[in-house]
């Protein structure tokens, strides 16, 4: 598979703190990586410094062989798309001129809805499955279906990559689910490559192809996701013993937290 | 309704008010001098106040967007308070220059406008992002010391221009001719195509700067040339007309409650009510004590105080 990303010794100072580190990691077309980490690690701030909203940045990110310095936040808009955590804003927008406004990328100031841009927004519906609420309005929606019209928009973008901050950590278990399928659906049905921030160890192993720990903005571990869960792995991540077992259903293996501390015996 | 119907119907208003207001209050029977009164004197005061009307509703607008506050508006965060101050200053140093014959006046707004902006705008990016209390208690605290500058100004001053300064503070259009609508003018058209021009980048915006710049917003290059565009605008008539306050912060959230949040609907609506708005609270202040006049800043402040805490209080209650 050919390279998409390419990060080479990237670092990110905001007001004296470093919050990244001399992070270096490659990303190939239709990969799908899991950001794990601590709180503080950095997580939020490489999705922030790869879609240009933190721009004191050191190293070069390309995409595609080309730097990310050289391209405008428009050609970036066309080529990654980003969900945040929370969306903040309490919006007074329908979700349709919601997910509409997220073709700008591809508008100058008067043009016209063109039929690549009504083929887009009808695509990013139909796999979101937001067409059950599209002329609600944004401050009326719940967590789950928010979360999933920021996916429809960012879908809308049309970009081969796609970047998800924690996208499930205020869902409920059944939509977490949802969301997490869907996630999955993006990366294999549609070919888009994802970078997914999380805290959840099972998951990423599960259904992420590779991932990148971070701690305290430096770069831990990167690998196939198949390797995550192991004992010194894991504590050497999160200061904290995790125990194993294997799901019942499907047999796959499951970390959970140990109740011991660290340092005392099993 | 949609919104293209609301705005029909609003243009239809304006230009009804446009029509009738300047015969309001005519008392001379003679008609030739009522001639002369509608179109020396009533018609260019009409036509100014629906320029600054509309400027101030638009820069409100802008503002409300950009700091994601209803109370945010170029008064209310300090920025009309500089212009005032490079405007007093303008009159106490008896300066009268003219740049491609504008009056200097309006530059030395521009530039307190600019100052108060940065100002207000490095304090609350400082203090990680824009808590409406922060962004709001800065506003109060530059007003305030702007205000006490102007006193100082003042109190240097002679008489007359101390008397020229409190008269123009007081925000008035009484002395208004068709020479005052050419020097506003260009300002305002600047402004206004401007807004017009980026109102999906405005839209943009309120949903945040990262949601604006993951979709492909250049949200700084945006961000200072609105401030500049603004800035230009509301010195120009804060030079010329005085700090009539809080059409900014009402017009534009009355048009929010009328056309919806989409700003390709909602900048031409605050246009042209703020336009039609400054014009009925001129007619007011040119009648409600005839033949005598109150300064129509007067009855804008009015309007806008209660109107403020309104707001205030129904957007703590909303908990936003």
């Amino acid at each position: 598979m050919t390279l998409l990303l390419d990060v080479d010794n990237l670092s990110v100072t905001v007001a004296n703190k470093d919050l990244l580190s001399s992070i270096s990691f490659q990303l190939k077309k239709g990969d799908y990586l899991c950001v794990l980490g601590p709180n503080g690690a950095g997580k939020s701030t490489l999705l922030k410094a790869l879609m240009g909203i933190i721009k004191s940045t050191e190293g070069v990110i390309s995409l595609n062989k080309q730097s990310l310095s050289d391209l405008s936040q428009k050609q970036l808009a066309r080529q990654i798309s980003y969900v945040p955590q929370v969306q903040s804003q309490p919006l007074n927008f329908s979700v349709i001129d919601f997910i509409k406004m997220a073709r700008y990328a591809y508008h100058s100031a008067f043009s016209d809805w063109s039929a690549d841009d009504q083929q887009a927004l009808e695509h990013a519906i139909h796999i979101t499955s937001t067409d059950l609420f599209l002329h609600r309005q944004m401050n009326t929606l719940s967590g789950g279906e928010a979360q999933r019209v920021m996916i429809a928009a960012a879908l809308c973008q049309q970009t081969p990559l796609l970047l998800l901050d924690e996208p499930t950590s205020f869902l409920d278990p059944h939509h977490q689910v949802e969301v997490h399928q869907l996630i999955q659906n993006l990366n294999q049905q549609h070919n888009i490559s994802i970078i997914e921030v999380s805290h959840d160890l099972n998951h990423a192993a599960q259904h992420s192809q590779h991932i990148l720990a971070l701690k305290q903005g430096h770069h831990l571990w990167y690998g196939a996701s198949s390797d995550l869960l192991q004992t010194e792995r894991l504590q050497a991540l999160y200061q904290q013993q995790f125990v194993f077992t294997s799901h019942p259903q499907t047999g796959a293996v499951v970390a959970l937290p140990s109740e011991n501390k660290l340092g005392e015996a099993q | 309704m949609k919104p293209v119907t609301t705005l029909i119907i609003i243009a239809l208003s304006t230009l009804l008010i446009l029509a009738v207001s300047p015969y309001l209050g005519l008392t001379v029977d003679d008609p030739a001098i009522q001639h002369h009164i509608l179109t020396q004197l009533r018609l260019p005061r009409v036509l100014f106040a629906f320029i600054a009307g509309a400027g101030l509703a638009l820069c409100g607008m802008v503002f409300q967007a950009m700091f994601h506050n209803p109370l945010a508006t170029p008064f209310t965060l300090g920025v009309a308070s500089g212009a005032s101050l490079g405007a007093a200053i303008y009159v106490y140093l008896g300066f009268s220059f003219t740049i491609v014959g504008l009056d200097g006046g309006a530059f030395a707004a521009f530039i307190g406008a600019l100052v108060a902006i940065s100002f207000v705008y490095s304090i609350s990016r400082y203090q990680n992002g824009f808590s409406p209390e922060t962004l709001l208690l800065t506003g109060v605290a530059i007003s305030f010391f702007f205000s006490s500058l102007i006193l100082f100004t003042q109190y240097l001053s002679n008489l007359t221009d101390s008397f020229q300064i409190l008269r123009w503070l007081m925000g008035s259009l009484t002395t208004v001719g068709y020479q005052d609508i050419m020097q506003l003018l260009p300002f305002v058209t600047l402004c206004v195509t401007a807004i017009l021009w980026l109102t999906r980048e405005l839209n943009l915006l309120m949903a945040g700067d990262d949601i604006a710049l993951s979709r492909g917003v250049s949200v700084d290059k945006i961000r200072y040339s609105l401030f500049f565009v603004t800035s230009l605008c509301v010195g120009a008539i804060v030079a010329l007309c005085g700090p009539i306050g809080f059409i900014g912060m009402m017009v534009p959230h009355i048009c929010r409650l009328l056309i919806g949040s989409d700003h390709r609907w909602l900048a031409p609506a605050s246009l042209l009510f703020g336009g039609a708005f400054l014009i009925v609270c001129d007619t007011i202040a040119r009648l409600i004590i005839a033949p005598a006049e109150i300064p129509v800043g007067v009855i804008t402040t009015l309007l806008g105080g209660p109107f403020f805490l309104w707001l205030l209080i129904k957007s703590k209650s909303q908990g936003a």
